[in-house]
């Protein structure tokens, strides 16, 4: 040969020949005759098998000595098959999945190969078939139903992660840095096959159950888990700040929805008159549709059709006129949105000029950031929230002199300084009436519209108040909650109006509960406390005096309430000495008394919460488990916990870590034990079994409450329950996991999010977002299929697909504004436009063919990771499809084939299309090769990382003209998508069941799988090929719903 | 996070260690802080070796001139320029730029590096000890004050947690807490595995088998660990001159800082010593710092003192904070391991965050070293960078020059890409 030999190491050349024996092959041919057909097997199973027995050695024995042995006997077996150890049925039997191969290979005419010498003749190939299949069936007839060799195992790292997720409600994946799970022969990593464990990888399994433990919040009333570790001071403060942030920011507290929603309740009030109801007419009703508060709407809603003349003056009167405007028009809906948004800044801005200011208060020595009169401050404000400070109002005719009847409440010796900051200008807003009776009536109305509306709901974020310098503090927003000290940390509630006015009796209780485990969790009180003892001896001088020196911050005991009290003694004592009055004693009572009673309050709750936190674990322990707990196994993890506090020495929050620990290290846990063959002979598994092994087939992860409620009352079991069940979990969006994880490992695209052969100097479109989206892309059309209960040829023949912004630019198809981004057609934008767009945001793109696109075959996913970088591969990729799509067996390739260059610019004369041709010139290598490189060829209208294109790296133009296997031509991936629907479509679907199969029975297939195999290929084509009808048939097959006790024996 | 006790270790001494060829014992690295600054009048050094000529602050390190090295002029750009204090102090050791507002985001530091590197060949990855409590509110910078009380960060936003209880961090080197606790689990969970072996079928039992195999194996190693410990102490007793006579410290928090600091470097040098742990920092006092010293006849607490740099009262701070590292020097350089001394195999840093307390100016910042690392770095010298432009003066650099001498093939830490010139 001139040529080179080209390969993608796929395939094998048969090399070869068989020469001997040539006289047997007359001998063989008399002695099957044709007489194997299944209707002369005697139904006794022991003739059966004797007969198959002699037909072995009579027949397909001398077949294999004449026609095979040369190649593929024990010495160097070609493609690695050694036929020569088969010398009885039974051991055929033994290795089925081998025999498969052998008769695919018989059936197809490849074997022997055509240029070898004997050749059998066609009775003799069609005798040896008969038997192969008839050894099947009688095999596979024997063990009918048989659940097969389930291993109890250990979690696979996704299983174990996707179950952490479930139990605490946090991604935490603690086994992201593990080694990468082996999978068994079917491709899956969820068999006993191959998760074995060792001491290093248990290890890691203990430093993962401690990672989660670093997760472990202990609250008020229980455990939760924090999205991050929460160790450290600074990350307890975060965890429960964010909280409580998040809380107050889901609140409904912007005013122009309220007006919003009472224009709505106008309008169905209309209606109502007219006769016309539409909807429920009450407020309650309106403020549920308009997703706010029902109890504030009505309070705005009052104020705003308050007809009572005494009472609509000043801005309460300003408010409804504009009210009225907008309640009498037939506004549209935007127009009325608009309005409410000019009622709300109305209220706003002359609700800021009405916010009453108050003065800083200190004592001499003391320092003006100190933490009691920075709270004493703060406690103004909050009393004052929905209060009228009747000094900010001008009395008409004396607007522009200063006011001389300011608030009395005021403490007298700071006038002066306030004064000058009340010193506003003439403001038409505020003005009241010269005439006393009047002006009393107009700052009635100020008062209302105070109190109807608060100058802040809640303060979520506050710098220090007690600094002048306005820009000082603007620099200073972002301290969330905090309380505003000098240096010192310590938070301040200040969430009256929200909690009053807005939040019913639910809200007001999950609030109250997330302050309180902000202190329980923080140890807040104390820390401000500390903070407070070491602040004032430094940047304040208060305690530098000798007196003070009894309480230092190292030192705990200074946290003990006797202590507390001795120092307010002593601190009270000089600041009556230094000239404080009864307001600033006042505010340093308040202040000892105060964190007195939180710190004491954090200590007793802290003890009450201990029982709540074992309850907790317990209960955790169930969940992890995966069912109830006996009285026996609660105990010891009761026992378990007080030995680790008593003998052990460890604090509370240790032993509950700890046990934590052993949860999630116990086998119960990290293994699959509900497949433990536990029982005798073949029996249904148990409703807690069949829940674990539904939730870990259908999402790799745990049983939710749900199904373990249903496994607990014994009706899972019952078929329409399994049935509403099994749609549900197709529904949920944990079905992400069977995405993943089975057509992950399936279509081998799993570990694609690390896929790093693609040279992105010269594909810088390819980066990490664009690769994450192109792994995504199979998972959403996966999850549409099953979350729809979709046709399973779609798969091949679907014309639609799912992109986000960055996919659909590389597929060229214009979608802008869909996933947000401003209408441009996006193949021709500039790269700034996708960079906008959110990356969650994927649609479905309905038609995707003008595109090239739809359904499995064109995913870039596939065509980039079946390219070596620089060029495609038409091997590979035809490959892909065969093997992965329609379960094509095909030998691996021998190991002395040269390798195509790494570039197609480096081809040389020859298009990567001619260099191909040549190599299936060899006859050696066409047996494959003819079975694959068209259909890779068919692809060639994509580039490496799945681009479209008409012209391949070397300049030279795309030809994606191929004829497929059987004679078909055509080009393109439409021609194909046309060959494979016609041709080999139930290939396809059978391929899909037997791994699907497989996977949901976590092993290898065995031979009596073959019955349940034909049967669900049958009722799937009944039932439109739906996924849902073949998971469920799956579901309730006797494999599935079995497992053999630890007796069982598989009849041999 | 790493599992301290898993991985053997070698029992120093005996077994050259993977790492250091030339030196078969450990390199120790560890860092000592102190903040506001020092007086900058008195702390200069110069000459070499036994010449070398010291400022009053410094005088502490009159014994040990030839086993130490009085670097000038190094600095973390992120730290100048962007306010007082916190944003001066939280990237000591890690060089990098800190937020501020309400979220926290640094980097990691040098010393967490080295621990997460070398920190499986001992029983503890690190020890972060401090002499004062940790705050977190925020300073008129913005910044949050947990930048001014922790200098050991295990990643960008998450501090180490510090120990400033000398009992506390004694028995964390000897207890093997955290080996203990997790042979508590092991063992229940045994239990657990054992029973499920006994129901199970033979199939399933050899799953079961190979994990009940795994809980003993690693049973066996935390013991193997633990006796490997022992015999080091034995070891080191043996010499006779050993710090391990250290009585257990009481309970609470010591009243006189001169114990507690004290304490904590007698348990550094102890942890070196046994090899407990390669890796320490203590931070002697935190930014802001309201530790006072009435011992030294001052009544200002520290951090108001500072603001008097050029007094005689702060002089005396400053050699008082110097004096602490020659103590743990001398402590060290008192043990003899092989041919030389602990402190020959260590690193001692002790760096400030400040030059000038009263003009907080962090354009550099003053920096002694202590031992030569195992022969790595050469001792008795006065280094000035300041004149070698910002780019060849950085903290990260000096810090980049240690991770490589102590085995960590990296080219990048902090701002840095490469290591301290001359060093």
């Amino acid at each position: 040969m001139s040529h080179v030999i080209y390969s993608d190491a796929v395939l094998s050349p048969c090399s070869r020949r068989c020469r001997r024996f040539a006289v047997w092959s007359v001998a063989i041919t008399t002695l099957l005759g044709g007489g194997v057909a299944r209707a002369t097997l005697a139904d006794d199973p022991t003739a059966k098998g004797s007969e198959l027995e002699k037909q072995f050695q009579n027949a397909v024995l001398p077949f294999l000595n004449v026609y095979c042995l040369d190649c593929h006997g024990n010495d160097d077996p070609a493609a690695k098959l050694d036929l020569s150890g088969y010398t009885s049925a039974e051991k055929v039997a033994k290795e089925h999945q081998t025999w498969a191969i052998v008769l695919d290979r018989l059936r197809t005419g490849e074997m022997p190969p055509k240029d070898s010498e004997p050749q059998p003749t066609l009775q003799q190939r069609e005798s040896v078939i008969r038997w192969i299949n008839a050894a099947r069936d009688f095999e596979a007839a024997r063990n009918a139903g048989d659940p097969g060799p389930v291993l109890a195992r250990r979690l696979s790292n996704s299983e174990y992660n996707f179950s952490i997720r479930d139990l605490t409600g946090v991604d935490i994946q603690p086994t992201k840095t593990f080694p990468v799970d082996p999978a068994n022969e079917a491709g899956f990593d969820n068999s006993g096959e191959s998760l074995a464990m060792s001491p290093a990888l248990l290890k890691k399994y203990l430093e993962a159950a401690r990672e989660v433990a670093e997760h472990l919040v202990l609250r008020p009333d229980g455990i939760a888990f924090a999205p991050h570790s929460v160790v450290t001071d600074t990350d307890r403060d975060k965890y429960c700040v964010k909280r409580i942030v998040a809380f107050y920011e889901k609140q409904p507290s912007d005013l122009a929805d309220y007006f919003f929603a009472a224009w709505r309740h106008q309008q169905r009030l209309n209606q109502v008159d007219g006769n016309t109801a539409a909807g429920d007419a009450t407020l309650v009703a309106v403020a549920s549709e308009n997703r706010v508060s029902a109890k504030y709407l009505a309070t705005v809603w009052d104020l705003l059709i308050d007809e009572a003349p005494e009472r609509t003056v000043g801005p309460v009167a300003t408010l409804q006129t504009m009210w009225r405007t907008l309640s009498g028009d037939a506004a549209s809906v935007d127009d009325a949105r608009k309005s409410c948004a000019v009622m709300r800044d109305f209220v706003v801005e002359l609700r800021n000029k009405l916010r009453p200011s108050f003065p800083n208060i200190t004592v001499e020595g003391s320092h003006v950031g100190s933490q009691t009169f920075v709270l004493w401050k703060n406690r103004q404000y909050v009393e004052h929230r929905r209060k009228l400070d009747v000094a900010k109002l001008q009395i008409e005719g004396v607007a522009d002199e200063p006011d001389e009847k300011s608030d009395p409440k005021k403490n007298g010796e700071k006038k002066d300084e306030e004064k000058k900051d009340d010193a506003l200008p003439f403001d038409e807003d505020l003005l009241v009436p010269a005439d006393e009776a009047e002006r009393a009536r107009h700052a009635a109305a100020f008062e209302r519209f105070c109190s109807v509306f608060p100058d802040a709901f809640f303060i979520s974020e506050r710098g220090r108040d007690y600094v002048k310098n306005e820009q000082k503090q603007m620099g200073e927003k972002g301290r969330l909650l905090s309380a505003g000290f000098h240096s010192m940390m310590g938070y301040f509630r200040d969430d009256g109006p929200l909690y009053d006015m807005i939040l019913d009796e639910a809200g007001q209780r999950e609030l109250d509960g997330l302050w309180q485990e902000l202190d329980f969790v923080t140890s807040a009180p104390m820390r401000q406390y500390e903070g407070f003892l070491w602040f004032e001896r430094t940047d304040s001088r208060y305690m530098r005096d000798p007196q003070f020196d009894f309480a230092r911050p190292e030192d705990k005991a200074a946290l003990s309430e006797e202590m507390i009290e001795k120092l307010a003694d002593v601190y009270l004592e000089k600041a009556a000495l230094n000239g404080g009055g009864e307001v600033e004693l006042e505010a340093i009572r308040h202040y000892f008394r105060e964190i007195n009673r939180q710190i004491r309050w954090v200590e007793q709750a802290r003890v009450d919460a201990e029982a709540s936190h074992l309850d907790a674990i317990i209960e955790f322990a169930g969940r992890a488990f995966r069912r109830r707990l006996s009285t026996t196994e609660r105990e010891e993890l009761v026992a378990f916990y007080r030995a680790l506090r008593i003998d052990d020495g460890l604090s509370h929050e240790e032993a509950i870590q700890d046990t934590l620990v052993s949860v999630l290290m116990s086998p119960l846990f990290c293994y699959r034990v509900d497949l433990l063959e536990i029982g005798s002979g073949r029996r249904s598994l148990t409703d807690d079994e069949l829940a674990c092994r539904l939730s870990y087939f259908l999402w790799s992860s745990t049983p939710d409450a749900e199904l373990m409620k249903l496994a607990a009352a014994g009706t899972l079991r019952q078929r329409e329950v399994l049935s509403a069940q099994v749609q549900r979990m197709l529904q949920d969006d944990r079905v992400r996991g069977l995405a993943t994880e089975f057509v992950g490992n399936w279509l081998d695209f799993r570990r694609f999010e690390e896929h790093n052969s693609v040279d992105r100097n010269r594909f810088p479109e390819f980066t990490d977002s664009l690769r994450q989206a192109m792994f995504e892309e199979p998972v959403r059309f996966f999850m549409d299929v099953a979350q729809q209960d979709r046709s399973v040829l779609q798969f091949l023949d679907g014309r639609h697909t799912f992109v986000n912004a960055e996919l659909a630019r590389h597929y060229g198809i214009p979608v802008s504004q869909q996933v947000g981004i401003p209408r441009t057609t996006i193949a021709t934008s500039a790269e700034g436009d996708v960079g906008q767009a959110d990356p969650r945001i994927w649609i479905r793109i309905d038609d995707a063919s003008e595109y090239g696109r739809g359904g499995l075959l064109p995913m870039s996913v596939f065509l980039t990771k079946n390219a070596p970088g620089l060029r495609t591969s038409p091997v590979k990729r035809g490959y892909w499809v065969v093997r992965r799509l329609l379960g094509e067996r095909i030998p691996p390739p021998p190991p002395n084939v040269p390798e195509l260059p790494e570039d197609e610019s480096k081809l040389g004369d020859l298009t990567l299309r001619e260099a191909l041709a040549k190599h299936r010139e060899n006859v050696a290598c066409a047996g494959c090769h003819e079975r694959i490189d068209s259909i890779g060829l068919a692809f060639e209208g994509f580039g490496p990382v799945g681009e479209r294109r008409d012209l391949d790296l070397g300049g030279r133009p795309i030809d994606a003209n191929a004829v497929f296997p059987g004679g078909t031509a055509g080009q393109g991936v439409e021609d194909l998508r046309k060959y494979l629907m016609t041709h080999r479509r139930e290939e396809f679907v059978d391929n899909l069941i037997r791994k699907l199969v497989s996977y949901a029975l976590g092993r290898s297939l065995i031979l009596p799988d073959e019955l349940l195999i034909r049967d669900l290929h049958e009722k799937l084509k009944t039932d439109n090929y739906r996924f849902g009808s073949l998971v469920e048939n799956i579901v309730t097959s006797t494999q599935f719903f079995n497992k053999r006790g630890s007796n069982y024996l598989a009849r041999e | 996070m790493a599992l301290p006790w898993l991985e053997s270790i070698p029992v120093w001494g005996f077994e050259p260690s993977v790492e250091s060829e030339a030196s078969p014992f450990p390199k120790r690295f560890g860092v000592l802080f102190m903040a506001c600054g020092i007086h900058p009048d008195h702390w200069w050094a110069k000459g070499t070796g036994s010449g070398m000529e010291l400022g009053r602050s410094l005088t502490p390190l009159e014994p040990l001139k030839e086993k130490v090295n009085v670097i000038s002029g190094l600095f973390n750009k992120n730290s100048t320029g962007v306010g007082i204090h916190p944003g001066q102090t939280g990237n000591i050791l890690s060089g990098a730029s800190l937020q501020k507002g309400a979220e926290l985001r640094g980097g990691i530091s040098v010393d967490q590096v080295l621990a997460n590197h070398l920190g499986q060949e001992t029983a503890q990855p690190s020890m972060v000890l401090g002499c004062e409590q940790p705050i977190t509110g925020y300073h008129e910078t913005n910044f949050s004050m947990a930048y001014s009380s922790h200098i050991s960060w295990q990643n960008a936003t998450s501090p180490v947690p510090m120990e400033v209880y000398p009992s506390l961090a004694f028995d964390s080197l000897f207890d093997n807490r955290g080996s203990r606790r997790n042979k508590s689990v092991l063992d229940r969970v045994k239990g657990h595995a054992a029973s499920l072996s006994r129901q199970a079928s033979a199939g399933d039992r050899s799953k079961i088998d190979e994990y009940l195999t795994s809980v003993r194996e690693v049973e066996k190693r935390i013991d193997r660990l633990r006796a490997d410990q022992d015999k080091a102490l034995d070891r080191a007793k043996n010499r006779g001159e050993s710090v391990v006579k250290m009585a257990r410290p009481d309970n609470g928090l010591p009243e006189d800082i001169r114990d507690h600091m004290r304490l904590m470097c007698d348990i550094i040098a102890l942890a070196f010593q046994t090899d407990k742990t390669r890796i320490a920092t203590l931070l002697l006092c935190r930014d802001i710092s309201g530790l006072f010293y009435p011992f030294l006849d001052v009544r200002n607490a520290h951090h108001s003192a500072s603001h008097h740099e050029r007094t005689d009262e702060w002089e005396r701070i400053s050699q008082y904070y110097c004096s602490q590292l020659a103590y743990l020097a001398s402590r060290l350089d008192a043990m003899p391991e092989g041919d030389s001394t602990v402190l020959d195999n260590s690193c001692l840093v002790f760096v400030n965050n400040m030059w000038s307390g009263s003009r907080h100016d962090s354009t550099k910042v003053p920096l002694v070293t202590a031992g030569c690392l195992g022969g790595t770095l050469k001792t008795g010298r006065t280094l000035d960078y300041l004149k070698a432009g910002d780019d060849n003066r950085k903290l990260c650099s000096f810090y980049l020059s240690i991770m490589n001498r102590m085995g960590l093939a990296a080219n990048q830490f902090g701002d840095a890409n490469t290591p301290l010139a001359n060093l």
